[in-house]
């Protein structure tokens, strides 16, 4: 059952754990800063074609770019 | 000497909220040497005694990846804080004790955790016991409701307890698996015969080291060789190689464990929310279609807002000065100095006054909106689209602030995160037509056009816009170096906002915007009435600045226009609303302008006066957010892109028989 797959794909209303993130190191601290590191449960609030996706982790909310999310790796739960 | 007291914290925890009540009114608003990133400093008193208090950027994380970032970490590195109040939001505590952990990490024994909007925390069913925290994390804390201005008095009984060393401060440290925490072992080993261990954590260094900090391996370059460090980084690889994971992921991701373990031990859920009042509305604000009306709306309103109450106020103070010289010309017998003090001195002090109502409006709308929460969600809806031009969504709220006036604009753009977003929205700024070209394009346009008015202003408008995402595109691809940010914004929950904090706000911005702006407006205006009045009169023909006019004449010839336009657009760099009115005085009246251009000479001067070198003001606030070098390749470029559209304008309409 590991599927494990870019944030990005994820829908409305799904979660996924971050397993991995990739990319430069830039965009990586940036990313875990905010709390999203490996652990972390990703509930995906809002996910419209080309925009931001909207999420929470842990409580607080975030949009966040398409393409960075393609770059955090979740495991689907 | 001062004690100093730091206020650290991740954005919007309610730093600048404490900093108000430490501080009142006592404060100073300025910038980090260097960079444009601003500081606050403010003056607290506690039993007699005065404190420094300095607000730190508001940063996630102490990397060195941001200038935020590296602005706070090295305030806090050097050591030049006695207390370090650390505002922790306790309705995120993972992600805020996080920067804790990298604060104590540090080494400092100075912290205190301010931990607020406990109201907040308390509605969504989060419990904490803040006397336990205290013992677990072994630094004090205390709970606060800063906006409610509750615990405020015992978070300065503490910062004086700690500043003379009348409380123990014992952080604990986070601790990472045995395989991580052997290469600290290891590497501190390494750097304690340097003379780095009398001024930093070791620790953290090792700790910074092993995520490539590329500030700390300069730093330890310098005292232990390339070899030695070379050493060490291979060795840093080997270890990712076998785990397969970046180092400064596993580290993170084991701080947050770490952070997770303590956390449940003073902190626990009553209940879980459902779904908010704050996600509902999201559903709608962030929408790709409905988010985009609402945000249109807003800012409708918001301009309606601000020139309902501005405008008034505008023209009141307008004619107050103006009454005020005409009083006091009659009083002054030397012609010279009547000259200086009516149409230089008191006309220029006049027209920054004016100004005031309208920025303070624009920085007052500003700040509610960012503090209701809603800066954030036009940014998500602006981000799709602005950033085909190369700009984040976030710049939005400055270009759209240029429409009002380019000033308060171009200090707007402190708020972009990234150097390259914050340099190609001020460049471009000034291409936005502010509220005194709107005057002229207005008056050009029913003077020149009866039928098609609206159409001409608008096609200025149109091409100005045009040229304005244009020139970011080239800019942002070509010119202005650095990553092109990635995007990631914390949605805050929705807030009443706090009028305390956004009057403060927009106060001290509007002064400082009258600071800047002001001097050099007044020297402006000065020079005006100068060039004006020597060696004889305007309207004689020998004035200086009817010269320069026709010095320059051949050039705005190639654009259809003469001396006369010459010497309007010159002032015009002093304010914009100066095109027309020097106009009028060189023929006497405005009326007389009818006719002496025919309608396509009107034209390219209403799209000239747009496009060519912003403002002085403008200029001046360029340059002090960004630098001479900025300020100066604005100017240039402007004036190109004006004469290109200019003489490209005139001839195609020349040659299509207009
Ligand atoms: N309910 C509640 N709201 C608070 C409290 N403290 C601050 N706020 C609100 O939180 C928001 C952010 O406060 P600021 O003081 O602007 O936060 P900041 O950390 O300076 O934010 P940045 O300037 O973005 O770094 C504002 O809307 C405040 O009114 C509190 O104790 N309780």
């Amino acid at each position: 059952m590991d599927m494990i797959v870019p944030l990005n794909s994820l829908k409305p209303g799904e979660k996924g754990m971050v397993v991995n993130i990739l990319g430069g190191a830039g965009a990586r601290q940036r990313l875990v800063a905010m709390g999203l590191t490996p652990g972390a449960t990703i509930h995906v609030i809002e996910s419209h074609p080309f925009g931001p996706i909207i999420l929470s982790v842990s409580g607080t909310r975030f949009a966040i770019g398409r393409r960075l999310a393609g770059k955090v790796m979740v495991r689907k739960l | 000497m001062m004690k100093v007291v730091a206020l650290a914290g991740n954005p919007n925890v309610g730093k600048t909220t404490i900093f108000n009540e430490l501080t009142g009114m006592r404060q100073h608003v300025g910038n980090w040497p260097g960079v444009t990133v601003e500081k606050k400093e403010g003056i607290l008193e506690y039993k007699g005694e005065k404190f420094l208090v300095v607000d730190l950027p508001g940063t996630y994380s102490l990397t060195a990846h941001s200038v935020d970032e590296l602005v706070a970490r090295d305030f806090l590195l050097k050591g030049s804080a006695d207390v370090v109040v650390d505002v922790v939001d306790a309705t995120a505590l993972m992600r805020n004790l996080f920067l804790t952990m990298e604060i104590f990490e540090m080494g400092l024994k100075n912290t205190v955790i301010a931990l607020n909007k406990i109201d907040l925390a308390e509605k969504r069913g989060i419990e904490i016991d803040a006397r336990k925290m205290e013992a677990v994390l072994g630094v004090p804390v205390i709970p606060l409701n800063a906006k409610e201005g509750i615990g405020i008095k015992e978070l300065k009984k503490k910062i004086y307890e700690v500043a003379h060393r009348k409380t123990r401060v014992e952080p604990i440290i986070p601790r990472y698996d045995p395989a991580i925490e052997r290469e600290i072992e290891h590497i501190s080993t390494v750097l304690k015969h340097t003379e780095l261990a009398e001024k930093y954590s070791l620790r953290w260094l090792a700790i910074k080291l092993l995520m490539r900090d590329e500030e700390v391996i300069k730093l330890v370059l310098r005292y232990l060789g390339s070899e030695k460090l070379n050493e060490i980084m291979g060795h840093i690889g080997e270890v990712e190689e076998r785990y397969k994971r970046a180092m400064d992921l596993m580290i993170a991701s084991q701080k947050y464990e770490f952070v997770d373990s303590l956390m449940h031990r003073f902190m626990r859920y009553r209940f879980e929310q459902g779904e908010t009042f704050s996600d509902q509305l999201d559903r709608i604000l962030t929408h790709p279609v409905y988010g985009l009306l609402a945000l249109f709306a807003v800012f409708y309103l918001m301009f309606k807002f601000i020139f309902a109450f501005g405008m008034p106020l505008q023209g009141m103070l307008d004619d107050a000065f103006s009454s005020f010289g005409q009083w006091l010309a009659p009083q002054i017998a030397s012609e010279t100095l009547r000259g200086l003090l009516v149409d230089g001195v008191i006309a220029g002090v006049g027209a920054v006054l004016s100004f005031f109502p309208l920025v303070f409006l624009l920085f007052l709308v500003m700040a509610f909106l960012e503090d209701v929460g809603y800066m954030a969600r036009a940014a998500v809806v602006m981000e799709r689209m602005m950033r085909k031009f190369g700009l984040p969504g976030k710049s939005l709220i400055p270009l759209v602030l240029a429409f009002g006036c380019n000033v308060p604009a171009v200090m707007g753009t402190r708020t972009l995160d990234e150097e390259k977003d914050r340099i190609v929205t001020m460049l471009i700024n000034p291409l936005i037509p502010c509220s005194a070209r709107l005057s002229v394009i207005s008056f050009l346009a029913g003077a020149f056009f009866k039928e098609n008015q609206a159409l001409v202003a608008v096609s200025i408008y149109a091409v100005a816009i045009l040229l304005a995402l244009l020139m970011a595109w080239v800019f942002s691809r070509f010119l202005v170096g650095g990553e092109t940010s990635p995007f990631i914004i914390e949605l805050p929950e929705y807030l009443v906002p706090s009028w305390k904090t956004v009057i403060i706000h927009s106060w001290e911005r509007s002064k400082e915007f009258v600071k800047k702006a002001g001097t050099i407006i007044l020297a402006g205006s000065i020079a005006i009435w100068y060039l004006s009045n020597y060696p004889s009169v305007i309207g004689s023909g020998r004035s200086y600045a009817e010269r320069i006019g026709m010095f320059f004449e051949p050039y705005v010839r190639l654009m259809g226009l003469d001396w006369k336009a010459a010497v309007s657009l010159l002032f015009g760099i002093i304010a914009k609303e100066n095109v027309i009115s020097t106009y009028g005085v060189l023929y006497g009246s405005r009326e007389a302008i009818i006719n002496a251009m025919v309608p396509l000479q009107a034209y390219v001067l209403g799209l000239v006066t747009t496009l060519y070198i912003p403002c002085i003001a403008t200029i001046g606030a360029i340059k002090a957010e960004a630098g001479w070098k900025w300020a100066m390749f604005t100017v240039v470029y402007m004036i190109g892109l004006a004469s290109v559209v200019g003489i490209i304008t005139y001839h195609a309409a020349l040659a299509l028989g207009f």
